[in-house]
């Protein structure tokens, strides 16, 4: 597989993984009805992917969701520790969470998350203003 | 005189700074149709982004608390799969100071201990805490997904600009209604 795509819905966010580029990003909203069932495809991809990845390659993760509900947050963390692992076994890893200016709910919990990311890079970054829909 | 009872209803409302207001049969659906609305009158009103993703998030977690705990349902029809119907009321209130989102639905008599029990801890803990006890719950989550009712609370909590306010009313023998309140305040009055 060399890209897997997912268009945002009102409440599912764009997944746009870029294997063969080895960039990889979720953007948009996340409050689905049942969080598990929306990521379970995600993962397959994701996990196929990474370890292909394994003993050496490389590739960046843009985390861009404006929101995200409680569930939505469960499901991060496992996206983290799975890319914390694969770096765990030698893949160089940067996450990038992006954060909305004034938006210091997310910047916190991106803050918190990060701490326990431990073998790949976590950047937190803030996003350009928007129009705020 | 028809329309009468339904005009001091919203007389009501208007009084109280209710902007928004939905009692009755709560799924999925209706979660994201009030969610749109919502979004658009904060939109349309220019509350800051801050301001309106916490609003949002408080009010998308009481909702999905009250799809998925309310104790007064129905249950559904045939398809298989197809979730209960579930009742609760959602109220929105607007003023200078920010945002308020309120929630009530039935809860069973017994489970009214540990509920409050939780919401007391919830309530008493700062932006630190909460965040510490939101990662470890989710944490908690994910080795036993019984174990991570309440985070839904937590994130209402991390969003409010007060600690939340919570009560229990008695309805009969078997059930009290129990409310959750969040406010969110803006730093600047909104303007009008």
């Amino acid at each position: 597989m060399t890209t897997f795509h997912l268009p945002a819905t009102d409440r599912t966010p764009e997944v746009a993984f870029d294997f063969a580029g080895h960039h990889l990003r979720l953007s948009g909203e996340s409050y689905p009805e049942d969080a598990a069932s929306f990521y379970a495809p995600v993962f397959a991809a994701l996990d196929e992917y990474l370890r292909r990845l394994d003993g050496g390659g490389a590739c960046r993760f843009d985390i861009e969701l404006i929101y995200f509900n409680s569930s939505s947050a469960k499901i991060l963390m496992i996206l983290l520790e799975r890319l914390d692992r694969a770096a765990g076994r030698g893949a160089a890893i940067d996450i990038y969470w992006h954060y909305e200016e004034d938006d210091d709910t997310m910047e916190e919990l991106g803050g918190e998350f990060g701490e326990d990311v431990e073998h790949a890079r976590f950047h937190l970054v803030r996003m350009a203003p928007t129009d705020g829909g | 005189m028809i329309g009468r009872d339904l005009y001091d209803l919203r007389t009501r409302l208007r009084r109280n700074g209710i902007v928004l207001c939905y009692s009755g049969s709560m799924n999925e659906a209706v979660l994201s149709g009030i969610g749109q609305a919502l979004k658009q009158k904060m939109a349309v009103d220019r509350a800051g982004i801050g301001i309106a993703r916490r609003v949002f998030g408080v009010f998308v977690e009481q909702m999905q608390n009250m799809i998925r705990y309310s104790a007064e349902r129905q249950p559904a029809l045939p398809p298989a799969g197809t979730r209960d119907l579930r009742y609760g009321v959602i109220a929105i209130g607007q003023g200078d100071g920010g945002f308020v989102v309120e929630a009530g639905n039935l809860v069973r008599r017994a489970d009214v201990p540990e509920l409050r029990r939780h919401l007391e801890q919830i309530r008493d803990r700062d932006r630190r805490e909460l965040l510490a006890l939101y990662k470890r719950q989710l944490r908690a989550g994910l080795a036993d997904p019984g174990s991570e009712a309440g985070v839904g609370f937590i994130e209402i909590a991390r969003r409010a600009s007060r600690p939340i306010e919570f009560g229990f009313v008695e309805v009969d023998e078997q059930f009290f209604f129990f409310t959750l309140r969040a406010e969110i305040r803006s730093v600047e009055p909104l303007q009008p």
